[in-house]
């Protein structure tokens, strides 16, 4: 993994989102304004020394509105994306030791599955209200099933490999194959789908809060910043630009992130 | 056949090719084909051999510059964009693939695969289609070909798909057949025929074949001429016999003498005769009309992959157990080892029934036994340095101090030939034939008294595994463990066994000292599959009576 990380894929994927997590973290210190505060007289102001990315329609800093998105989404990649996935590898792993309960959570996986990503969104916000916290139960529901079927792949792939069986020979007790060799050798490919993952999660949740079913107003996030931009495309093309280009940076960040540990394990 | 170097078919002249890394695949690689000559491109993994004949048609994988010269009757293809390529693929230069099984198209029948080859050369109609496709059919020599157009692939055995392949290339009826390994998949008997199909081939249509392999004896069999390549240089060029007789190359010596021979009937009194077994003591394994089946039998649809085994083993002797693919052999190592459950009869191993005794019992039967797998990729967990496989087995029962733990592993390190810095490397970073030394030293780190080793070498090239089975035998012959050693190879196990057993779907033929099997055969079966194997002495070429093979 670490030699993955060395690629110039990987670097460059490094540096784009450790930048962007930088942005959000000190996002509070760096931001001129704070993200709901009105500026008196800067109505629609575009990008200019006092207002780096321009100011809305209801007179607020959008740099800073950016910078405070930012949280929201770092929320959804690195805390959503992890218990997700950590919840899916633990239902898929002990549910696969049984024949029964493997075939039927490999079912309700599929039931999960089925049902396109947002649609699920709209349905959940439906029943518990639009929110932050929405956004965070729709990218675990959805993350669950994914990694719970690959980690059972990988485990069946792992399983029967050599160098199991020769462990398995010499008298190797079903709790040492899985410590030693079943769990680190399943578990490494399951990070190329992590980043996969979390790059699908600032998709949804730009989704979520674009449609109104994610972050509420007045607070920001990317996703509801660029639904701003939208509707004032024509007056203000500058309001969208800001939050687009942390958008791209972040996806293409995760997703060369993705390619280098992907490349890194094929040879 | 005319003369390679006043009028040839194929010129390569001067080929490279080079990827990202360092060392070229192909460094300086000049051939002729001449017309209706039969050249074989001999060399190990990793000497180009395939690229080269890849470059002829265009298909090196994408990254790849080649330069130099390729010409078809004249005619520059190296460089050629994709449209005028297509001009020389199928009509008039065809390709052979190794693997069959991936070469067809799974869910299409032979007549519709057929067809479709007919179709990218000319239009055709399905009547005169389904002619010319049982015309092709019976060109490459398969039974019934009106009966086997409605066949899937399937429904055939491996030589059989092998054939099909071979009519498919031979569809745009092209002047020159690439063949890259078309027979190592095959079962020794079935590459035997094929081997003698491809000659027959020539002698009917004249086709040119440039046949890629690693296989001395294949080459012997069936080649004119001979060009052997080394890391991506030819080393030496010649006409078959010349060469065989009077290598001029220190490499195409070395080449020719790691081919393992088996005897012929004249040096039957040479033979090494390693005493009979000592009938003293228990046996080391004792197999008592044991079977195996495969798939569910409350279905009903249980297969029996073993079949009422008996044998017995003496300890510190090796057993080869010799067979065509679905014998049985390897099913009969991997229940050895425990791998796969009994159906009936019973598995002794010195003296206690493997599958009858309690669990802690049999974790410490396991101490004396180790198992050595055929792929020495997959063999070594890629996260754990060498030393940490080797020490494994210490680990899981506890024996010794970290340090003693420690010394073993150099022990063994030294015993199979390997430096000390190794320990501290990881798998990727060692060669195929590395990679089975550090696995049979982890097979050996507890001292086992019975060992099972399935193809150990079967994946390695010449030269390493005849170092590898040098290293082997020296062992054995030093620990004095118990073997089961499992080859498709009847050389391989001429070499390494005292005793063999022969077997088929799943039952014993024969079996004895290797002296005698392999001298006297009892059984026809395994008469045929000795005299299947390829003699790497183009003198001693043999025209073997066309069979016809039994469909499975």
């Amino acid at each position: 993994m670490r030699a993955a990380l060395a690629t110039p894929k990987g670097v460059a994927g490094l540096v784009l989102v450790g930048g962007i997590v930088l942005l959000g973290v000190l996002g509070p210190l760096l931001a001129p304004y704070s993200p709901t505060q009105q500026v008196p007289g800067a109505n629609l102001v575009g990008p200019s020394a006092a207002h780096w990315l321009g100011t809305d329609d209801v007179n607020r800093d959008v740099l800073s509105r950016t910078l405070a998105g930012i949280r929201v989404d770092l929320l959804v990649v690195f805390l959503a994306v992890p218990a997700g996935a950590a919840l899916g590898m633990l239902v898929g792993l002990v549910t696969s030791w049984w024949k029964v309960t493997d075939v039927l959570t490999q079912r309700v996986f599929d039931l999960v599955l089925a049902f396109p990503t947002l649609i699920l969104a709209i349905a959940l916000a439906a029943v518990i209200g639009p929110g932050t916290t929405t956004i965070v139960l729709v990218v675990v529901a959805i993350e669950v099933p994914v990694f719970g079927r690959l980690v059972r792949t990988s485990l069946r792939t792992v399983r029967e490999m050599p160098y199991v069986e020769a462990a398995q020979v010499v008298g190797a007790r079903p709790w040492w194959l899985l410590r030693r060799h079943v769990l680190p050798n399943s578990l490494e490919p399951l990070t190329v789908q992590l980043a996969l993952s979390m790059s699908v999660a600032v998709f949804i949740e730009g989704a979520m809060s674009f449609l109104g079913i994610g972050v509420k107003a007045p607070d920001p996030s990317l996703g509801s910043l660029l639904k701003d931009g939208t509707r004032l495309m024509y007056d203000a093309p500058f309001l969208s630009l800001g939050p687009l280009l942390v958008v791209v940076l972040l996806v293409l960040g995760l997703l060369l992130l993705a390619q280098s540990l992907s490349e890194a394990h094929r040879d | 056949m005319t003369d390679p170097v006043t009028d040839p078919l194929l010129v390569v002249d001067h080929l490279a090719i080079s990827f990202a890394h360092p060392r070229p695949a192909v460094n300086d690689v000049s051939l002729r084909v001449g017309r209706g000559e039969v050249l074989a491109l001999v060399g190990e993994s990793g000497s180009g051999k395939s690229m080269t004949a890849r470059a002829v048609l265009g298909l090196l994988p994408p990254g790849a510059r080649a330069s130099g010269s390729i010409r078809f009757r004249g005619e520059e293809v190296l460089g050629l964009p994709e449209a005028e390529l297509s001009r020389f693929r199928g009509s008039r230069i065809a390709m052979v693939f190794q693997e069959p099984q991936t070469a067809l198209n799974p869910v299409r029948t032979v007549g519709w695969q057929l067809r479709e080859a007919l179709r990218a050369h000319a239009p055709v109609s399905r009547a005169a289609a389904r002619a010319r496709a049982v015309e092709l059919l019976s060109q490459v020599e398969i039974p019934d070909p009106e009966e086997r157009l409605d066949h899937y692939p399937h429904q055939l055995s491996g030589g059989q798909k092998q054939r099909v392949v071979l009519a498919l290339a031979l569809a745009g009826e092209p002047e020159l057949l690439l063949a890259d390994e078309p027979t190592t998949a095959l079962d020794v008997t079935v590459q035997a025929e094929i081997l003698a199909l491809l000659r027959r081939i020539r002698d009917r249509t004249g086709t040119s074949i440039l046949l890629i392999t690693h296989n001395m004896g294949v080459v012997a069999e069936i080649a004119d001429r001979v060009v052997v390549l080394q890391q991506g240089d030819v080393v030496e060029e010649g006409d078959t016999r010349t060469l065989f007789a009077a290598p001029q190359y220190p490499y195409t010596r070395q080449l020719l003498a790691s081919v393992l021979r088996l005897p012929t009937p004249d040096d039957v009194p040479a033979a090494p005769l390693r005493g009979v077994p000592e009938q003293a003591g228990t046996p080391a394994l004792r197999f008592s009309d044991v079977h195996v089946r495969y798939g569910s039998s409350r279905r009903g649809r249980a297969f029996p992959a073993v079949n009422g085994v008996s044998l017995e083993l003496a300890p510190g002797r090796v057993l080869g157990l010799v067979g065509e693919s679905g014998s049985g052999k390897t099913t009969l190592g991997r229940l050895t080892a425990g791998l796969v459950p009994l159906a009936a009869g019973r598995v002794e191993v010195a003296g206690e029934d493997l599958f009858s005794v309690g669990a802690r019992r049999r974790r410490e039967l396991r101490r004396d036994l180790a198992f050595v797998h055929q792929d020495p990729e997959a063999s070594l967990d890629p996260r754990m340095t060498v030393g940490a496989s080797i020490r494994e087995p210490l680990d899981i029962h506890g024996v010794g101090t970290p340090a003693e733990r420690r010394a073993r592993v150099l022990e063994l390190l030294e015993a199979v030939r390997l430096p000390a810095d190794v320990a501290d490397r990881r798998p990727r970073a060692l060669s195929g034939g590395q990679r089975q030394r550090i696995a049979l030293a982890r097979a050996l780190v507890l001292r086992p008294t019975l060992l099972v080793a399935d193809e150990p070498t079967s994946a390695l090239d010449v030269s390493v595994q005849a170092d590898v089975l040098a290293l082997f035998r020296s062992l054995q012959q030093e620990l004095g463990f118990a073997c089961v050693f499992i080859s498709h190879d009847l050389a391989v196990v001429h070499q390494v066994a005292d005793e063999v057993a022969v077997l088929r779907r799943g039952e014993v033929v024969e079996s004895g000292l290797v002296a005698d099997v392999f001298s006297r055969p009892q059984h026809e079966y395994t008469a045929r599959l000795l005299a299947a194997v390829p003699v790497p002495d183009p003198a001693a070429r043999r025209e073997p009576a066309p069979l016809v093979e039994v469909a499975s």
